[in-house]
């Protein structure tokens, strides 16, 4: 394709030009707004008031090292994304499993994996609220039909406001990994597994020493997915605690939204979302090389 | 007589409806919540027998406001897919034909980066330009998302149309945008409707970015929701009924293009 196009032409810009309204685009929306980050991030800003935006260096970011709100939220995001991560894999790889047995109206099973995850999340978080609500919840009736009579109070329990979130993202989002891990499973050589049931291998061991390292790979696809969506988590978040009790639910994500769109404070909102940016980064680059040997 | 095999499915059959049925309890729970009185709301434990209404539905769909956030995620979802495909597609031409992998690079930054990181210098910019509040902000930073994802999607229909094709065309002196529409475009017509719903689904949803760019009259339905949460109150049947009606679309659209949806977001990950 490519050389037919250089043989008639000396040299074909067409590609370019056909990529050029995109690019614009993209230089318009991200590349410009994300130089006028940096540039912010060095100033105390404010939009409120008449004070010019003052150049004041790396002060933001000085600040960000003292900030205990900050600091909090930046544990809490990592605490977020390992209970996210140790909840989505198991459990998507084991519907995946699950979900490649052969069974009646196993099509159709697989078509309803995929709502949770296209509804929309704002809404959604609300409808959690309600099923969560500590007096008249259909969480709590289920509870009590099992025996618990004295369920916790999920979003106002200090302890389990985190777990609580985690457990509605995870009720999000573990389809998409189960989908992707349905399509890992699918692409699997069968050979492997004919001789090691020849051999006398049980489910268990076919398991551990087959399907397992090689689902490996796509294993952390999902992961990456999952890591860079987790370490930005703010929308259930933000309807359904605000971040509270207290901020004991905030992530870094909303208090970056809160300290530079609610309080004000541009220039720090910009050195949060810097910060947010090479996390998010450093993690995904992190797992791109953890798969790389592996494989 | 019940063979070993067909025991096994059954097992698999109950499980497998099983883990179904409860990943999409809460959708059920939320269509029946929307039916209910106040009364059979505040009944504990709650009922699962009762005398249907439509009255919260009448509710939330006689308050105009309801009516016109509905009209602005549309406005808004519908431009940034349009404007999303109309960008992406050439994009995902040049990048599957001609490994303009400097693309690729820019994309998964895209995915990568906190929406925040793009919507507070958007939000300066956008106040200075007085444009806080219109649809052009809302749809310009929606195309965030969407563009990436068509270029994403886009690039792997085009690459599975063969290129002999369109080096047929381009020998008998076809000119390459015309590739792009007369071969390309409708070879892929599938796939563009796929990417198109996917885009539209992603807009739809999306509460950030509205919640910092919109206002009061161009507000779209995800933020519009949290209006029914007062500070002591909940409006528990109108918020169910508003979910309901704010989701169904969207659940719909998605079973249509179910079987994209995966390799969509595997794809994203492994191109980038």
């Amino acid at each position: 394709m490519a050389d037919v196009a250089v043989r008639r032409h000396r040299r074909d810009w067409t590609p370019e030009l056909l990529s050029l309204p995109a690019l614009l685009a993209v230089l318009a929306i991200m590349g410009f707004p994300l130089v006028y980050l940096v540039w912010m991030s060095l100033h105390r800003w404010s939009m409120v008031g008449f004070d010019p935006p003052r150049f004041i260096g790396l002060h933001n970011f000085e600040l960000l090292a003292d900030d205990d709100r900050f600091l909090g939220a930046l544990g809490r995001t990592f605490w977020f994304t390992v209970l996210g991560l140790a909840s989505n894999l198991p459990l998507g790889l084991g519907i995946a499993l699950l979900m490649h047995e052969r069974f009646p109206g196993r099509a159709l099973c697989r078509a309803l994996l995929i709502l949770p995850m296209v509804a929309t999340p704002a809404a959604m978080g609300l409808v959690w609220v309600i099923m969560l609500d500590p007096t008249l919840g259909i969480v709590r009736y289920l509870l009590g039909a099992v025996g618990i009579a004295q369920p916790p109070l999920w979003l106002a329990d200090p302890d389990l406001v985190v777990p609580t979130l985690v457990a509605v993202d995870a009720w999000m989002w573990t389809p998409m990994v189960a989908l992707i891990c349905i399509a890992g499973l699918a692409a699997l050589p069968t050979e492997p597994f004919e001789a090691a049931l020849v051999d006398g291998a049980s489910a268990l061991q076919r398991f551990r020493y087959l399907t397992l390292p090689m689902m490996m790979s796509t294993l952390m696809v999902a992961a990456m997915l999952r890591v860079m969506d987790l370490l930005k988590l703010i929308d259930i978040v933000y309807v359904m605690t605000g971040g509270g009790p207290g901020h004991l639910s905030e992530t870094v994500n909303l208090y970056n939204y809160l300290a530079a769109l609610s309080y004000d404070k541009i220039g720090y909102g910009a050195a949060i979302a810097l910060v947010l940016f090479a996390i998010v980064m450093l993690c995904t680059l992190a797992l791109i090389k953890l798969r790389r040997p592996s494989w | 007589m019940v063979s070993r095999r067909q025991r096994r499915a059954l097992g698999f059959g109950i499980a497998g409806w099983g883990v179904a049925f409860a990943l999409v309890s809460p959708f059920l729970w939320m269509v029946l919540g929307s039916l209910k009185k106040t009364v059979d709301f505040l009944a504990f434990p709650p009922v699962f027998l009762f005398t249907p209404t439509l009255d919260n539905y009448r509710q939330v769909l006689a308050d105009n406001a309801f009516l016109r956030y509905t009209l602005n995620s549309t406005v808004v979802a519908a431009g940034a897919t349009l404007l999303g495909l109309l960008l992406g597609i050439p994009a995902a031409y040049a990048l599957a034909r001609y490994r303009r992998t400097a693309i690729g690079v820019v994309l998964l930054m895209a995915r990568m980066a906190p929406g925040i990181a793009f919507l507070i210098p958007l939000f300066v910019m956008f106040l200075q330009l007085h444009l806080v509040g219109s649809f052009a902000s809302l749809i310009a930073s929606h195309l965030i998302f969407t563009l990436p994802l068509t270029v994403w999607m886009m690039v792997g229909f085009i690459e599975a149309v063969p290129v002999e094709i369109e080096k047929a065309a381009l020998i008998d002196g076809c000119s390459l945008p015309g590739v792009l529409l007369r071969i390309i475009v409708p070879l892929t017509a599938q796939g563009i409707a796929a990417t198109g719903v996917l885009a539209f689904i992603a807009s739809w949803n999306n509460f950030l970015f509205a919640l910092v760019l919109a206002n009061e009259d161009t507000k779209t339905l995800p933020v519009a929701v949290l209006g029914y949460i007062g500070y002591n109150s909940i409006q528990w049947g109108n918020l169910m009924a508003a979910a309901t009606l704010i989701t169904l679309p969207v659940l719909l659209l998605a079973l249509c293009v179910q079987r994209y949806i995966v390799r969509g977001l595997v794809a994203g990950a492994v191109n980038g």
